[in-house]
């Protein structure tokens, strides 16, 4: 009795994996044939605004009320207003783990099977999975946000020039301290010197806030994960100990926020204003603007005028910018001294990344007159800059 | 009914488990100032019925009526409002503190008003005739010594009825006969008093009436007075049964077969649990050996059977000492040992493994190569299921679902099958029913005559006396003496039990 | 002795639970499926007090996990495959360590090292030819597993550590292990913590673009179902499990049986860990993606039964999968797709509970009064 159950359930189980299999040996010609291949540098058909179908992964809930993820929502939100787009139009994905490979695909193939023309793959780690898919559907727009990676057919890369606003902000931090007469400030990054964006932003955060308070040293505390809201406030907490005044941040929620003001020091948010976690000590936040690269790309599709080039701007197009300074936080004269510095950045008399520039081990970076370029910006940055020590 | 109002009446009480009934349709009643015996052979319900006096178990129907009035007993804490006292068969007492302490814990009061409690316990102590050392850590105690603690902790809180479960269990006959002088005088004090048991002379001894259970159901109730062993017996059985245990004289062995020689050995606390036992087994005997439960017999076992490190001594098996070899290299030895453990689905079988696999256990390592071959197992079921006519469903069912005889009539089957040389039992007919018990005996009698060595841990003296060829007393882990059961009573083994050696003159070893 | 105004103890318990016996095997399936439909109509009203119609939401897990689309109507199932078969293998895997009673908690630090071990040969020798690499990434991927198992089991014999902890610990260290990796000596481009995309001869065969990763299922299923019940080891694997006293009671040598059904889960495990860098074509200190844990529940609703778990873990799968496309296309929140999840599993999970015991009803509660 038992042994008929057990034969029936394994002839069961195969029948199982080989009917899948046979499956898959009728429609997979179709699938293939569908595939058409397209040449460098080709333009894609016009899609009618009604008609188009827009993928986002995201890496942490669509439904955040503040951070990365929001940022990104937000800017697509507006795209999709801007453009008159439906609701059904927008088909996301969130919570996909970007350390997950297998995840990441599952959600890339979820939105191909949904039927997307273009998706936006929104946080760093994705990029890989996104190459090959892009291989896989070359018919389908993949567009990844913080790599390096392009394909010149149907993948490309955007970011920003987030570094600029990150100065800008240090420069608030740094009058603040100054202010409040103590030469620390701290910040709390996700990733370590392996990560450029990270290492870069903290860089630019630093000039920021030498070029109004030179003897500023800015701790630093890693917590390895873009969001893990119990070790950015352990990290905070860190700062704080170690005399931090003014915490700044790139991660994803809003705790060194929340951390900072509860101990009495002040802080800079990213990715949104966070001020409404902290009323009385947030100062500003750097924050992003996707809208403005997302409504350009989804209109640039729909007109059939997309061209598979990398995207990197900032203060020039508004793609960068800070979120309002706080009145009730900042030092006197930050308004002045942010106007000023981003007047000169916008208008390219300011170059944030330019010589001479030594790492905190001593070693020059960067000639009188030098500059980093882009590729170095988003891809070698792996050096601390001086003044900047990591705890 | 008449208008006496009982301490306790119970009325059609029904529990099942499962599909199993371990009580159906049970009354009784027991009057103040009366010893009741609960009379029954194993899993005949006894103790679930007074699980449900003591609000540990709830009845599936039926009435409990305590002083006359009808109550519901939710649990302990109910039965001990309504002052009934259970001393069960496991003491449940706190081993690093005093008797004193043990008995007051948990009872209002129990911080700081020592000394009264003293005088209470002394008074309660003295009015019933126990002899307790308030100030004794129950470590230091002895077993009879640590039920009176737990009697009189039942009493301080004021019980009046009293449920005693299989009390003489584990006791030798000397405190047996002062427990029921402590029994006696508070039945004259006016308890009630309940006793579990399945030993007949103590019922007839000690009890003013019987109820009977048979398979959960009560099957009389009977004054002691008017009544006789052979009755009690037939009612609990169900019909006649030969009470008389055979000890066929059979040829010993002219040389012992198996000698243990100064064996120490230290238990899982360290401490020894056996000193510098010597004995000798020779083919075609059965040794009984006889002691108060945890004076060694379950370390003797394991340590011959190799499951337990000696600390020193010598165990020889034909000029071989096999102390410090495991298990399987005294069967590479060509040893033919066979052990049948105290706890038989705990070590000698596996529970949830059918009668077939459970063959395997000392046989699988046989088949060649990596598989199993199990067509000889189950053969082997089928034969043993055959022979022992074990009652089961089938050999594919798990032996946990088998009746205690039963279960023990697999493992005695499977290691009677290996033709030992030596066989060691421990406890072989715990809990098991008369017949199951009587078909144990036959076999090892069987074993005897083809002239292997029998070495049987007992616990019933009764049995030990009328089956055993020589008996052998361990008190402490030491061996008190070896003497024909033929030639002592059960006062003698009991004094020896409780420590006093075998004076050499006396000695009854050699026949 | 009568204390009349005191007798009263409070009312019979309305509810009490008894334990279950069978003699056949039509109640428990009777409850199993009992508690299916019951979850599905609990997982129902959940999704109808969001403000979404359930129905839709059941349609389209079931289209999400089996349909495809339009374009490509094999990749749902293919993707559902993807996560059946390491969810699935790693629970044949813990099965195995489960029967003797070794909790084995560490399969996914298992998994991450036998990714770590296979990819280790990926990375060092991509002139390999393409079967011959597999054969040893798996090899390595074995190897890898079974060492991670065998750390936890040598301190269990040695030092009677408690393995639940240990191997729970061990995930953890496996997860740092890849983040040095991947972060220092693996790493492709400085600036990016990932070891890029591995080469062309490390990918697992596909049939039909559906990667082979499916045939380990059935050798591993048919080699567990062998490996438990037909071998003398798995009989001393049996033994050890249920009484510890009376394998010695039978000479067998229980830390040798430890060490080896250890290394046996863990190599099952690490065979994962190679199926998921062959897969994915790269190391990411994701890899395990909470598999190690998964399985876990999956050997137990299976009742550590060769032939169940793979049933059970496509139910999980198809669940899994199935969420998440209704949650994207209904726009629902992925915590309430994780919810409606979790309402399945809790209604599954506390079936057994009924399957073992039953609930009897005092109908005699206001007689008694």
């Amino acid at each position: 009795m038992k042994k008929s159950v057990r034969i029936i359930a394994l002839i069961l189980a195969l029948a199982t994996v080989f009917a899948l299999v046979g499956c898959g040996k009728q429609t997979g010609g179709e699938g293939e044939t569908q595939d058409t291949t397209l040449a460098e540098g080709q333009t894609f058909a016009p899609i009618p605004a009604d008609k188009i179908k827009i993928g986002v992964v995201h890496i942490t809930s669509k439904d955040d009320t503040s951070g990365y993820t929001y940022a990104h929502q937000k800017g697509i939100e507006e795209m999709a207003a801007a453009l008159g787009l439906k609701s059904e139009q927008i088909v996301i994905r969130d919570n996909v783990d970007d350390n997950d490979v297998e995840a990441t695909k599952a959600a890339l193939q979820d939105l191909v099977d949904a039927g997307c023309d273009v998706i936006f793959a929104t946080s760093y780690n994705y990029m890989d999975a996104v190459e090959e898919y892009a291989e896989k559907y070359p018919d389908i727009i993949f567009s990844h946000c913080s790599g390096y990676k392009s394909n010149g057919k149907n993948f490309n890369n955007y970011f920003g020039r987030i570094y600029e606003a990150r100065y800008l902000s240090g420069i608030a931090a740094g009058l603040k301290a100054k202010e409040l007469g103590v030469p620390i400030v701290g910040f709390v990054g996700a990733k370590g010197s392996d990560n450029s964006e990270v290492t870069g932003g903290i860089n630019a955060f630093a000039l920021g806030v030498q070029s109004v308070y030179p003897e500023c040293e800015v701790l630093v505390k890693i917590t390895g994960e873009w969001y893990d809201p119990a070790a950015e406030g352990i990290a905070a907490k860190a700062l704080i100990d170690a005399g931090a005044v003014v915490l700044s941040q790139h991660c994803d929620s809003d705790t060194v926020q929340t951390t900072a003001a509860q101990a009495g020091r002040f802080g800079v948010g990213y990715n949104s204003d966070m001020t409404p976690s902290a009323p009385n000590n947030h100062l500003t936040a750097p924050i992003w603007n996707w809208g403005v690269y997302y409504t350009q790309t989804v209109e640039a599709i729909i007109k059939g005028e997309w061209k598979c080039e990398n995207y990197y701007e900032g203060y020039n197009v508004n793609l960068v910018g800070l979120s309002p300074l706080n009145e009730k936080a900042i030092a006197h004269g930050t308004k002045e001294a942010v106007e000023e510095a981003q007047k000169k950045i916008a208008s390219g008399e300011l170059f944030v990344f330019s010589g001479p520039l030594y790492d905190n081990q001593g070693n020059q970076i960067l000639k009188e007159g030098e500059k980093l370029t882009d590729e170095q910006i988003t891809g070698e940055i792996n050096y601390y800059i001086k003044g900047v020590r990591v705890l | 009914m008449t208008n006496t109002t009982y301490a306790i009446e119970l009325k059609n009480i029904c529990k099942n488990f499962g599909s199993v009934a371990a009580n159906k349709n049970v009354s009784l009643n027991v009057k103040y100032g009366e010893i009741l015996a609960l009379l029954g052979e194993n899993g005949s319900g006894k103790t679930t019925l007074m699980n449900m006096l003591s609000g540990i178990y709830h009845p599936d129907s039926g009435e409990i009526w305590i002083d006359g009035k009808h109550t519901v007993i939710n649990s302990p804490k109910d039965s001990f409002k309504l002052k009934i006292g259970m001393i069960h068969q496991h003491f449940k007492l706190v081993d690093v503190f005093t008797a004193a302490e043990n008995i007051i814990m948990g009872t209002e009061g129990f911080v700081g008003s020592s000394k009264k409690a003293a005088e209470k316990i002394k008074e309660i102590a003295d009015g019933f005739g126990f002899s307790i050392d308030p100030n004794k850590k129950v470590y230091d105690m002895s077993v009879g010594e640590k039920q009176t603690v737990e009697i009189i902790k039942v009493l301080y809180r004021g019980a009046r009825i009293l449920i005693l479960d299989e009390p003489t269990a584990v006791l030798t006959p000397q405190e047996t006969e002062k427990l029921f002088k402590v029994l006696d005088n508070m039945r004259k004090d006016g308890c009630a008093i309940i006793i579990i048991t399945h030993k007949l002379n103590e019922v007839m001894a000690i009890s003013d009436r019987v109820t009977v259970l048979r398979k959960g159901e009560t099957v009389a109730t009977v004054d002691t007075k008017t009544t006789d062993i052979r009755k009690l017996t037939e009612l609990m059985v169900g019909r006649p049964v030969e009470l008389k245990i055979d000890r066929p004289e059979t040829e010993r062995s002219a040389e012992p077969m198996f000698f243990v020689k100064d064996l120490c050995v230290r238990n899982e606390e360290d401490v020894f649990a056996l000193k510098n036992v010597s004995f000798e087994l020779y083919g075609g005997e059965i040794l009984g050996v006889a002691g108060v439960a945890g004076s060694g017999q379950r370390e003797l076992c394991e340590t011959i059977a190799g499951l337990m490190q000696a600390e020193s001594g010598e165990i020889t098996y034909k000029g071989e000492n096999i102390l410090h070899k495991s298990p399987a290299e005294i069967i590479d030895l060509g040893i033919s040992m066979s052990f049948i453990p105290e706890d038989r689905l705990g070590m000698g079988l596996v529970a949830s493994m059918d009668i077939a696999d459970n063959m395997l256990l000392k046989s699988y390592k046989k088949s060649k190569g990596l598989v199993i071959n199990r067509k000889p197992s189950r053969e082997l079921a089928e034969k043993l299921v055959k022979r022992l006519e074990i009652v089961t469903p089938s050999i594919k069912t798990p032996v946990s679902r088998l009746s205690g005889g039963n279960v023990q009539k697999v493992l005695i089957g499977r290691e009677i099958e290996s033709n030992p040389n030596i066989l060691i039992t421990a406890y072989p007919v715990r809990g098991l029913d008369i017949n199951s018990s009587f078909t144990i005996y036959n076999l090892l009698n069987e074993q005897k005559a083809k002239g292997v060595a029998v070495l049987y841990i007992g616990e019933d003296l009764d049995v030990i006396l009328e089956l055993c060829d020589r008996v052998m007393v361990l008190c402490h882990g030491e061996v008190m003496g070896i003497v024909d059961p033929r030639k002592v009573t059960k006062e003698d083994i009991g004094l020896m039990m409780l420590g006093n050696k075998l004076e050499k003159e006396g000695g009854a070893e050699n026949e | 002795m009568s204390n009349g105004s005191k007798v009263s103890t409070g009312r019979e318990p309305l509810i009490r639970i008894v334990k279950r016996e069978y003699n056949n095997k039509l109640i428990p399936g009777l409850i199993r499926a009992g508690a299916l439909i019951l979850s599905i109509i609990a997982g129902g009203l959940f999704i109808w007090a969001m403000g979404f119609n359930p129905f839709e939401a059941y349609k389209s897990i079931i289209r999400g996990a089996l349909v495809g689309s339009a374009r490509d109507p094999m990749s749902s199932i293919r993707s559902t495959i993807d996560i059946f078969v390491p969810l699935c293998v790693t629970a044949l895997g813990l099965s195995c360590a489960f029967k003797m009673k070794f909790w084995n908690i560490g399969g996914e630090g298992q998994i991450i090292m036998g990714g770590v071990f296979a990819t280790f040969f990926a990375l060092n020798y991509p002139q390999i030819p393409r079967p011959l690499m597999l054969l040893i990434m798996l090899i390595a991927g074995a190897v890898g597993g079974a060492l991670m198992a065998l750390i936890p089991a040598l301190f269990k014999v040695k030092f009677g550590t408690n393995e639940t902890l240990f191997t729970l610990m061990l995930n953890y260290i496996a997860i740092y292990i890849v983040k040095y990796l991947i972060a220092g000596p693996w790493q492709r481009t400085p600036g990016f913590a990932s070891i890029g995309k591995l080469d062309k001869n490390t990918y697992l065969y596909e049939i039909n673009r559906q990667n082979i990763g499916w045939i380990a299922v059935i050798i591993v299923v048919l080699f567990v179902y062998f490996y438990l019940y037909k071998t003398k080891s798995g009989y001393e694997v049996s033994v050890v499990g249920e009484s510890q006293a009376t394998a010695r009671y039978a000479g067998m040598n229980i830390r040798k049986i430890i060490i080896k059904t250890m290394l046996i889960s863990g190599a099952i495990c690490g065979i994962v860990g190679m199926i998921k860098v062959s897969s994915n074509h790269t190391l990411t200190e994701g890899i395990g993606g909470g598999v190690g844990f998964a399985a876990i529940t999956v050997a137990w609703l299976s009742q550590l039964n060769p032939f169940i778990i793979p049933i059970v873990s496509a139910i999980i799968s198809i669940l899994q999968k199935g969420s998440t496309v209704m949650q994207m296309n209904m726009g629902i929140s992925s915590y309430a797709a994780d919810v409606l999840q979790g309402i399945i599993l809790f209604c599954f999970l506390g079936s057994e509970f009924f399957v073992r015991y039953s609930l009897v009803f005092n109908l005699r509660i206001k007689e008694a009064k």
